[in-house]
């Protein structure tokens, strides 16, 4: 019962998902609708192993880029939030400006970073830096601050130092919400890395769409959109596989 | 000598006076049950005795020193387990231990010693979700035992247990206060549950709080026998639902 099921949650979209590719390459070979306005899937899945190697080194600089940020965001948002969390001046003072900060459309900034750091790949990491911090930041913070009440008078009757209460406490009873903002941000880290190489870069999926777009090669351009869609896959799931890994009993269902 | 003397303690909180002129004692390894209705400051009062909160006025003594305000003394357990869900129940129960500077090898060995007496042998790998109410909240009075083991302060402890597993806690509780004779006192809604756990009664009234009922129990804990047949029963829980005006 609950095996057909699990197998019913799998089969039915992916039935779905080859329904519209079958009708998607009928559509196209039926109208004869040329190449360079629609590809059918058959000719983007033979694109994309074409020019595998090329689109794995750009996508590899994607990724780095990808990670570096990712990992520059993680870290700040643990001190950030850290210090907000500790010192109510500090987070009366900053909320707003990061709050603030996400109206700010991200695609207006990247040209400053391009002027400021050139076409290397530090505007790259800025722009990926900014796209995760917000979520990881927001969420550990709405994670420390709903630490139940009790638990820090308990400890604190016990004789707990602040150290203590947030090593024991407060960290661990906030890592499910951080790894919940963490998982939005992996989603968007590729797609920050590829905005900061659409605007100028030497290499990166970006510049391979932005360069295949202008030539219209639109075959090319869907392939790099897979590989991109590929990368986003990927970090999400090593986001919950380390989610796994270090909250455990959070998996635990509740009795 | 663990007794605990509250002098004339008096509180206000958010402009309201919650606490007015208190005056209650347990005695050495005195069971001493707080009955009172909803809002009427016995967790105020027990944050006080546990000195997380001051008095406005009055004292707390124990062991008959002045320790108004001063922590760590007694231990308190509250209505929720509070138990960590990151932690196994072994790791959990050694919290008091570890946070005392016990080295964690150290403290989970001291804190595995009460493990069969607290029906907990064979789950200290489990994490809490895994275990039911029953066990959390013993897992939960085998760390508040850790802490401090002769003065308990037990907040509702039950009181979100079904009625056939509070029963059973009674009976468990009846049985390791035997051995361990603490000096306990208890914040009840339950009548009976009083009656039956505690050697004496307050009745506290509603907002200002003070102290409507003392009253001793001389049947409490019977150790035959699962129903109360004394025959002052009836006149005492007609005492006690007096004073709650119920």
């Amino acid at each position: 019962m609950k095996k057909s099921r699990i197998t019913a949650d799998i089969s039915i979209p992916l039935v779905f998902i080859a329904l519209l590719l079958v009708g998607w390459e009928y559509i196209v070979r039926l109208r004869s609708i040329p190449d360079w306005i629609l590809p059918g899937p058959i000719q983007i899945v033979g694109t994309l192993v074409d020019n595998g190697p090329l689109i794995a080194k750009h996508a590899q600089s994607t990724m780095i880029e990808c990670l570096a940020g990712f990992s520059v965001a993680i870290l700040l948002s643990f001190v950030i939030a850290f210090l907000m969390d500790e010192i109510a001046l500090l987070r009366k003072a900053l909320y707003p400006l990061i709050v603030a900060s996400q109206t700010i459309p991200i695609v207006s900034v990247a040209p400053l970073f391009i002027i400021w750091f050139g076409y290397g790949m530090l505007p790259k990491v800025i722009v990926v830096v900014l796209v995760c911090f917000f979520p990881v930041v927001i969420s550990l913070l709405s994670g420390l601050a709903a630490v139940d009440k009790d638990y820090l008078e308990l400890f604190r009757s016990m004789q707990a130092s602040r150290l203590d209460i947030f090593r024991m406490v407060k960290l661990p009873l906030a890592l499910p919400a951080f790894f919940s903002g963490l998982r939005i941000s992996a989603a968007y880290s590729v797609m920050g890395a590829v905005i900061g190489e659409w605007l100028g870069a030497k290499e990166g999926l970006g510049t391979y769409m932005t360069l295949s777009q202008r030539s219209f090669q639109v075959d090319r351009v869907f392939a790099a959109i897979l590989a991109v869609t590929a990368l986003s896959a990927v970090l999400f799931l090593l986001v919950s596989l380390v989610e796994r890994l270090v909250i455990p009993w959070n998996r635990l269902d509740e009795k | 000598m663990p007794e605990i003397v509250v002098e004339g303690v008096s509180k206000t909180l958010g402009g309201l006076l919650t606490l007015a002129e208190i005056n209650i004692k347990a005695g050495d390894r005195d069971f001493v049950g707080i009955l009172g209705p909803s809002g009427c400051g016995k967790s105020t009062l027990f944050n006080i005795i546990s000195g997380l909160m001051q008095p406005d006025q009055g004292h707390v003594y124990i062991d008959g020193r002045d320790i108004t305000g001063r922590m760590g003394r007694v231990s308190y357990m509250r209505q929720k387990d509070l138990l960590l869900p990151s932690l196994n129940i072994l790791e959990n129960v050694s919290i008091p231990l570890v946070l005392r500077g016990l080295p964690r090898k150290k403290a989970s060995a001291e804190a595995a010693k009460h493990l069969h007496q607290f029906g907990l042998e064979g789950f200290e790998k489990y994490y809490p979700r895994q275990l039911s109410g029953g066990m959390r909240q013993r897992a939960a009075m085998l760390r508040t035992f850790l802490f401090s083991s002769d003065i308990l302060l037990l907040d509702e402890p039950f009181v979100s247990l079904d009625a056939i597993t509070k029963r059973k806690m009674h009976a468990w509780l009846i049985d390791v206060f035997k051995a361990i004779k603490p000096t306990v006192m208890f914040i009840t809604h339950d009548v009976d549950e009083a009656l039956y756990l505690c050697d004496k009664i307050y009745v506290l009234s509603d907002c200002p709080t003070v102290v409507k009922l003392e009253t001793v129990v001389p049947f409490c804990r019977p150790p035959h026998g699962r129903t109360i047949v004394d025959s002052q029963y009836g006149t005492i829980r007609d005492q006690v639902m007096a004073a709650l005006e119920i």
